[in-house]
């Protein structure tokens, strides 16, 4: 009896869903996904993307004459050849060797960062406190005067892991809760000369896309000044906008929006 | 057990795509219609006669009963359709209600055309109002179906219809973004770009051969611009920082952009042949969605230069600007209709978004729609229909409203629908 009922709805299910192919149908399964590569924070880092694109006819001309007979103009209908067009982009990949500096306290409690580092003029450590006792062992902690480096970057304990800014409403001024975040980006970059950061700004999904995308472009270049005060050159960094078009909250309600008003940190070559 | 065996597959066949059908319904409708009967074709059975054709009838009965301004009469008891005006009689159509009556017929023409003829009439006056032929091939017969549309239209309502267009709007489904370009009705809707990551902004071009978008297939948001015809397509504007907001100028060289590569937001005219792009306004406050007026003399555009995002024209003579849009602190996505009269565009109010026009001689507004989250409004080539997006259940769908907000219809597909732009 059972068996009975789950064919009857097995038949019903393929009978739905035999259906003369469309147009559309035919196309929609070529292209490839874009390959995704996760940062840390999950914002998302594409790869080469393969875009198609397909001929169609123009308007189709029609004559029009008075009742009286008239000779027209030919109409044509709409042969459409597919043709395709691959664009990629590739990626600069950049060596992820992450040389670990090694830390010495001295006498009055400072520490000092390992001979072959680049010294790029780090700011003054951070008040010593009992843990720096614990930097002998590994520990995965950052020194405040260790020179920044790309393994870091991954690091869920270095202030570089944050790569997200959030926002207030239709703001673009960045909260001081944000500061040691930038303070510690600005420092990699500044040690990592060829390190380029792509900061991308969003915006919640209100409104028009376009002005979304003015917004979140705002939001970016709120951080590019940030960092260029704190000593980033303009040629490290590039300002882009996504606008609403890549949430990360779904919802509809102030906490997805929330979420999605923000300026992701990115590096190129991760 | 062979329940077990049979789970999985069912899950299987339920992720199926849906079958994209776009579905058209009218939501609000003009006080009074018109009642019009529109009586089947009367397609001649000949040598030589290509078989299988649509009734022209259907195609013009939809376009007129969809419109909202007219009430169409069922026709389907209609034996013999007639195929010339001696074989109509009009009293007993107009006993049944009919205002206007249109009859017409189909013939072929050398070896692979045919005509197409029809006659409205006015069923109360008992006179011919409109006849008019054509010559096509079967295949654009349903183009045919439309004009005859717009012919009747135009007769029984003094302004030309708009149901001969096409449309562009960008569909996400599956995870991909598809540019695709249809009929006015929904119909016979075309792909010409697929893509992984969004694409936005669609424009036509003033002579409709190329269509210009926003692609953030390259990381970042990038214009280009495609020839319908074969495919083919370049960026067109991928300078530093983020490039969007394409609109065409009237001769269809230059493209308005919105570019940050110098300072936040701006707007730029780039010269298509040269690549280059000038700046055209100052003073860094966040300005985009330009859009040229069809005289050729102002560009209209959204600005927060005076605190709140408004709309904005600049002359392009002198490049005065001066401030349009005052009701209310958020007014954005401006629109021009084509006899340069009204601005349509994006009002919030109490938090939601809706389209609304302004007369700009009289700078009388009007709020036109009641759905909440509307983006994106366009156009028709008649200057009296709107085409715009909005969300309904949390699904985007197209939808058209009347410039005086009497008649509303809304497209739906499987999928998300937005971004809608209207043809020339």
């Amino acid at each position: 009896m059972k068996f009975l009922a789950f064919s009857v709805l097995l038949a019903a299910l393929l009978a739905g869903c035999a259906d003369t192919p469309s147009k559309e149908a035919a196309i929609e399964d070529r292209g490839s996904k874009a390959a995704e590569a996760q940062s840390t924070d999950g914002a998302k880092i594409f790869e080469a993307t393969r875009v198609e694109t397909k001929a169609v006819a123009s308007a189709v001309p029609v004559s029009e004459a008075a009742s009286k007979s008239g000779d027209g103009v030919k109409t044509s209908g709409a042969a459409i050849p597919l043709v395709s067009t691959k664009t990629t982009d590739s990626v600069q990949t950049h060596g992820v060797a992450a040389p670990r500096s090694e830390v010495k306290p001295l006498a009055d409690g400072k520490a000092q960062v390992a001979a072959d580092t680049k010294n790029a003029g780090t700011t003054a450590p951070d008040a010593a406190d009992g843990k720096t006792a614990a930097a002998q062992d590994n520990s995965t902690l950052p020194k405040p005067d260790a020179v920044p480096s790309w393994g870091d970057l991954k690091n869920p304990e270095s202030p570089l892991s944050k790569r997200r800014l959030l926002f207030d409403y239709d703001s673009a001024a960045i909260r001081d809760e944000y500061r040691p975040v930038l303070e510690a980006h600005a420092k990699f970059m500044k040690a990592n000369k060829d390190a380029r950061a792509i900061l991308q700004g969003h915006a919640d999904e209100r409104g028009s896309r376009e002005y979304n995308l003015a917004l979140g472009q705002r939001r970016a270049e709120s951080v590019f000044k940030a960092m260029n005060l704190l000593g980033v050159p303009d040629a490290q960094m590039e300002a882009v906008s996504l606008g609403e078009e890549k949430p990360i909250a779904t919802g509809h309600d102030e906490a997805a929006w929330q979420q999605n008003r923000r300026t992701e940190v990115l590096y190129q070559g991760e | 057990m062979l329940f077990r065996l049979f789970l999985p597959l069912l899950f299987c066949l339920l992720i199926l795509p849906a079958k994209a059908v776009m579905t058209i319904e009218i939501v609000g409708g003009a006080a009074n219609r018109i009642p019009v009967a529109i009586l089947p074709f009367s397609i001649a059975v000949a040598p030589g006669m290509p078989g299988g054709l649509l009734n022209p009838a259907e195609v013009v009965a939809g376009d007129l009963g969809r419109s909202g301004y007219f009430r169409m009469l069922d026709t389907t008891d209609v034996a013999v359709p007639p195929a010339e005006p001696q074989a109509l009689q009009l009293p007993p159509w107009k006993s049944r209600g009919a205002d206007a009556v249109v009859i017409g017929q189909i013939r072929p023409q050398g070896a692979d055309r045919i005509e197409v003829r029809f006659w409205l009439y006015d069923a109360v006056r008992q006179t011919q109002l409109t006849a008019l032929v054509y010559t096509t091939t079967p295949e654009g017969l349903r183009t045919v179906a439309h004009r005859i549309a717009d012919a009747v239209h135009q007769a029984l309502l003094g302004e030309p219809g708009a149901y001969g267009g096409r449309i562009a709007y960008i569909l996400k489904r599956n995870g991909r973004y598809e540019l695709q370009v249809a009929d006015a009705d929904s119909q016979n809707a075309v792909t010409v770009t697929a893509s992984p990551e969004p694409l936005i902004s669609p424009a036509w071009s003033p002579d409709g051969r190329r269509l210009a978008y926003v692609s953030f297939e390259d990381k970042k948001p990038v214009v280009y611009v495609q020839n319908l015809a074969d495919g083919s397509r370049r960026a067109v504007a991928k300078f530093r920082g983020s490039n969007s907001a394409p609109a065409w100028s009237r001769d269809g060289r230059r493209l308005a952009v919105a570019l940050s590569k110098d300072e936040t937001s701006q707007i730029y005219l780039l010269d298509l042949l040269t690549g280059e792009a000038t700046r055209f306004t100052r003073g860094g406050a966040l300005d985009t969605e330009p859009v040229f007026s069809p005289d050729g003399q102002w560009l209209y555009f959204t600005s927060d230069r005076g605190g709140s995002p408004q709309i904005y024209r600049a002359s392009l003579a002198t490049g005065t600007v001066n401030r349009v849009t005052f009701e209310g602190n958020y007014n954005v996505t401006p629109a021009i209709s084509p006899d340069g009269r009204t601005l349509a565009f994006v009002h919030r109010r109490d938090g939601r978004f809706h389209i609304a026009a302004l007369d700009l001689n009289s700078h009388q507004m009007q709020v036109l729609t009641d759905t909440l989250h509307d983006e994106s409004p366009s156009f028709a080539a008649n200057g009296r229909l709107l085409l715009y997006a909005t969300l309904v259940n949390d699904r985007g769908v197209l939808a058209t409203v009347s410039v005086d907000g009497k008649v509303k219809q809304r497209l739906s597909q499987s999928g998300d629908l937005r971004e809608p732009a209207w043809g020339p």
